[in-house]
């Protein structure tokens, strides 16, 4: 596959089929994702992974932990939080992104921006191996309970939570706006 | 030639050179660059072209061409954040795709980005901030990288 089709053929996967995923084949597609991102010095970012019944279990009591908090939420929405766990159980496997954060704004936006640059390599480089994901960012994930249970340390901050899988059916493309729409040539004198 | 086959270096500005054809091909390869994941497909990037004599003191980087790239603010932070990382995927969609034509893509950052009246002098709308500025350039010669052996990945199980 060309590198034109492979960036615009990824798709954001939300439906796994239930075949495996190699722990060491994500750790060997990240150890690219990071060479095709050249940097410098140690990395500030670090991966927390998911991928034994146990530990999915877990993750899938911490993601419904906030909304459980809430007594009605309890009563009404069981059902549906039921739903959720199943789906959280059957996902093959998570990775969890999380970055230093730096005081200095121009080093905070470097970290943040080179831990993503990575995850897109991820991305792309596992659509080449049919392994799909969908980078989640959702509210239910992103509060300080979530936060402290994933283990988060001050100073650091979520970058995402990754759900991967292998997949029957390629989800349809949104249509993109070309980029000529978005261009301006500079105004500066 | 497959991604998993492909290295990239970190490039020296010395190497980079001017081409007719530079704007043409790098409104080409963001084209296919724009395909990066984004929420809700809220396409949060904007361009600003910049080169040669239109060049700003404050631009200090040595290259034949700039690409300011901005984004739409958002009072929300969770939105900010995602809009900031689909950006940063954009970024290396484009730096991937350059690599591939012979086009250097350098990812800087500047203290003024953070700066509304140097924005301004760019032409940046007050509703958006810069994400980072990339530095464009041809090479006729691909720096020799010094071997690295790769680094361990930081890495733990929940
Ligand atoms: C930073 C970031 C956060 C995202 N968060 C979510 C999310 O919380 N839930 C979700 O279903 N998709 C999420 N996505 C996926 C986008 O919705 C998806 O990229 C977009 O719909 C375009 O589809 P495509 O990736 O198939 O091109 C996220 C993508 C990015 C880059």
């Amino acid at each position: 596959m060309s590198l034109e089709s492979l960036i615009r053929e990824r798709r954001t996967v939300r439906k796994f089929n239930n075949l495996p995923v190699s722990e060491a084949l994500v750790k060997s597609l990240l150890q690219k994702s990071e060479q095709l991102c050249p940097h410098d010095g140690e990395s500030q970012w670090r991966y927390v992974y998911v991928g034994t019944d146990e530990a999915r279990e877990r993750l899938s009591g911490y993601i419904s932990e906030k909304v459980l908090e809430s007594r009605i939420a309890r009563l009404t929405l069981s059902k549906v939080i039921e739903s959720y766990q199943r789906r959280f159980l059957k996902i093959p496997a998570y990775l969890i992104a999380i970055a230093d954060t730096d005081h200095d704004p121009i080093k905070n936006e470097e970290i943040y921006g080179t831990i993503c640059r990575i995850l897109q390599n991820f991305q792309l480089l596992s659509w080449e191996q049919q392994l799909g994901m969908a980078w989640i960012t959702e509210p239910i994930i992103q509060n300080e309970l979530f936060y402290k249970r994933i283990g988060l340390k001050e100073g650091e901050r979520f970058v995402g939570m990754l759900e991967i899988g292998y997949f029957d059916k390629s989800p349809k493309a949104r249509a993109r706006t070309t980029a000529d729409r978005y261009w301006t040539d500079s105004v500066y004198q | 030639m497959n991604l998993m086959d492909m290295s990239i270096t970190s490039l020296q500005e010395q190497y980079m050179e001017m081409r007719d054809d530079l704007k043409e091909l790098v409104l080409e390869l963001l084209n296919h660059a724009v395909w990066a994941p984004n929420h809700r497909n809220r396409e949060p990037w904007r361009f600003i072209y910049i080169t040669g004599g239109e060049k700003p003191d404050f631009l200090n980087q040595k290259a034949p061409a700039h690409l300011v790239i901005t984004m739409r603010n958002d009072s929300n932070t969770l939105k900010q954040n995602e809009d900031l990382a689909a950006v940063f995927c954009l970024i290396q969609n484009l730096t991937l795709l350059a690599w591939d034509k012979q086009l250097g893509v350098r990812v800087s950052f500047y203290e003024w980005m953070f700066d509304r009246n140097y924005c301004r002098k760019l032409g940046v709308p007050d509703k958006e901030r810069i994400v980072a500025v990339l530095d464009l350039g041809f090479y006729s010669v691909i720096p020799e990288a010094p071997f690295k052996p790769s680094a361990a990945l930081k890495w733990s199980f929940l």
